[in-house]
């Protein structure tokens, strides 16, 4: 009897040109191991020089020199060759369809391609960025930074509490969350190397720009922007033996309530 | 006071990492979604360094760059861009550009490289001051004991005596070789000094003290 095929997950991407050009591109990811599935070999086109794991190999790479290819650069091959020739700041429809809901904004194609190439880069089973594979399962297009750094931290505590649950060493200070992001945007470093080689314009680089400016500023939301959600979890933080005690208005007494910046966060936020 | 920096790029997330990462080194920063957006800040608030990304939608960086530099002077640029080349670093930094830098960029690197060109533009602003200054005094300075010289000339010119003349043309030298020293030295020290507004001060004092 022949094995069953995994269960996957689609990610369906459909960018829709201003001038009528289409590109499509569907991410499927086994459901239990989160790892991309790649089409047979005989379907890839011959690998370019650029995903060779020597070329311009991130210096914390634990891969040994055994690995012919990079496997974050072969799984972004096929986007990266297909916007090698685009302006980052173009606009277009992009939809995301994923198997709960469907996702429409018309917006740069740099925030469209930052989405795809971030679920790419973390399902390839480059074992620095293995650490964010769980987040792939949960993938939130076109997200705004406040969004990424919550779910990502969202994912990690979810992970330090399956670690306690195990009788190990749980992190709730989120210290090795920082020490992980400063790992992978070394892989981000490395990466762009490879981008500006596969490209004619900007839009794949700063795409995964995009990417690297969230590894870059989780340690600062960590220190300084938690203190801004900090009012939104009243609920629990006025709790006193197993009491809750919200205010009234969710706020503490005597403060006053922020307007709503343009994003939605309050006006006196920093970010 | 701390120094203000004004970010622009037109995405949302490298806006905030930036602002989240100069905050945290002592900057006050604010930000612009694009060059039309920054110019009208500029018109309304004086920032000590732009940050300006190249690529943008509108307006390019370069053509940002070029009013920035035109309308507030005083105000320095650094450039950043995603996709490096040549001839574009080279037209930002003859557009008036101080500094380009590759993105993704490393936090380090842009806050040595933003104290840097602040302590820079500070030794720059001072010694301008400076030259200002003791341009003006020396000048002066000057003006004094060539009226004398003149005087000297005039009164040799109209004398009959020859020892009298010769005394008076003998002075007369004596004052112009003190003069041609005194310029000199002040162009040495202008030149050791040029990055040290206080020890170029602290030479043309000296320099004025000795009398001409």
């Amino acid at each position: 009897m022949s094995a069953q095929p995994p269960k996957t997950i689609q990610y369906v991407y459909h960018f829709r040109y201003n001038d009528g050009r289409e590109k499509k591109f569907t991410v499927e990811l086994d459901e239990q191991t989160l790892a991309v599935i790649r089409p047979d070999q005989a379907d890839q086109p011959e690998l370019p020089e650029w995903t060779r794991l020597k070329f311009s190999q991130c210096e914390n790479c634990p891969l040994s020199d055994e690995v012919s290819h990079c496997p974050v650069a072969v799984n972004l091959a096929r986007v990266v060759n297909a916007f090698r020739a685009d302006v980052s700041y173009e606009t277009s429809d992009i939809t995301v369809e994923t198997p709960q809901r469907t996702y429409v904004k018309n917006t740069t194609l740099q925030k469209g391609l930052s989405s795809i190439i971030g679920v790419y880069m973390v399902t390839s089973d480059c074992p620095i960025l293995d650490k964010l594979r769980p987040m792939s399962r949960f993938h939130l297009p076109f997200a705004t930074p406040v969004e990424t750094f919550f779910r990502s931290i969202s994912s990690y505590l979810t992970a330090q509490f399956l670690l306690m649950r195990q009788q190990k060493e749980p992190d709730w200070s989120l210290k090795k969350l920082i020490e992980i992001y400063k790992a992978i945007n070394i892989v981000n470093r490395g990466m762009s190397q490879r981008l500006v080689k596969a490209s004619q314009k900007d839009a794949n680089v700063n795409a995964l720009v995009i990417l690297h400016s969230f590894g870059d500023g989780i340690g600062y939301f960590i220190e300084s922007g938690l203190d801004e959600i900090e009012p939104m979890f009243a609920v629990y933080l006025n709790e006193s033996n197993g009491e809750i005690r919200p205010s009234p208005s969710g706020l503490d007494a005597g403060e006053k309530p922020h307007a709503p910046a343009e994003d939605g966060r309050p006006e006196s936020a920093s970010t | 006071m701390n120094e203000k920096i004004l970010v622009v790029d037109d995405e949302e997330s490298l806006r905030l990492s930036m602002k989240f990462k100069l905050k945290a080194a002592g900057f006050d920063v604010d930000v612009a979604e694009d060059g039309e957006v920054a110019l009208e800040k500029l018109k309304n608030e004086s920032y000590d360094v732009v940050l300006l990304d190249i690529n943008m939608p509108r307006m390019s960086g370069i053509e940002a760059l070029g009013l920035i530099r035109q309308r507030h002077p005083q105000t320095e640029a650094i450039m950043l861009t995603g996709f490096a080349d040549f001839s574009t670093a080279i037209e930002c930094l003859k557009t008036g550009a101080r500094d380009y830098l590759v993105k993704p960029i490393d936090t380090t690197e842009l806050v040595t490289r933003l104290r840097s060109l602040l302590r820079s533009r500070s030794s720059e602003k001072a010694l301008h001051e400076v030259q200002q200054h003791y341009t003006a005094v020396f000048l002066h300075d000057m003006l004094e004991p060539l009226k004398k010289v003149q005087q000297v000339l005039d009164q040799a010119a109209g004398s009959t005596d020859t020892k009298e003349r010769n005394k008076l043309l003998s002075d007369a030298r004596t004052a112009t070789g003190t003069m041609t020293r005194k310029i000199q030295d002040l162009l040495d020290a202008s030149k050791a000094s040029q990055e040290n507004p206080e020890e170029l001060a602290a030479r043309i004092r000296t320099i004025r003290g000795n009398g001409v």
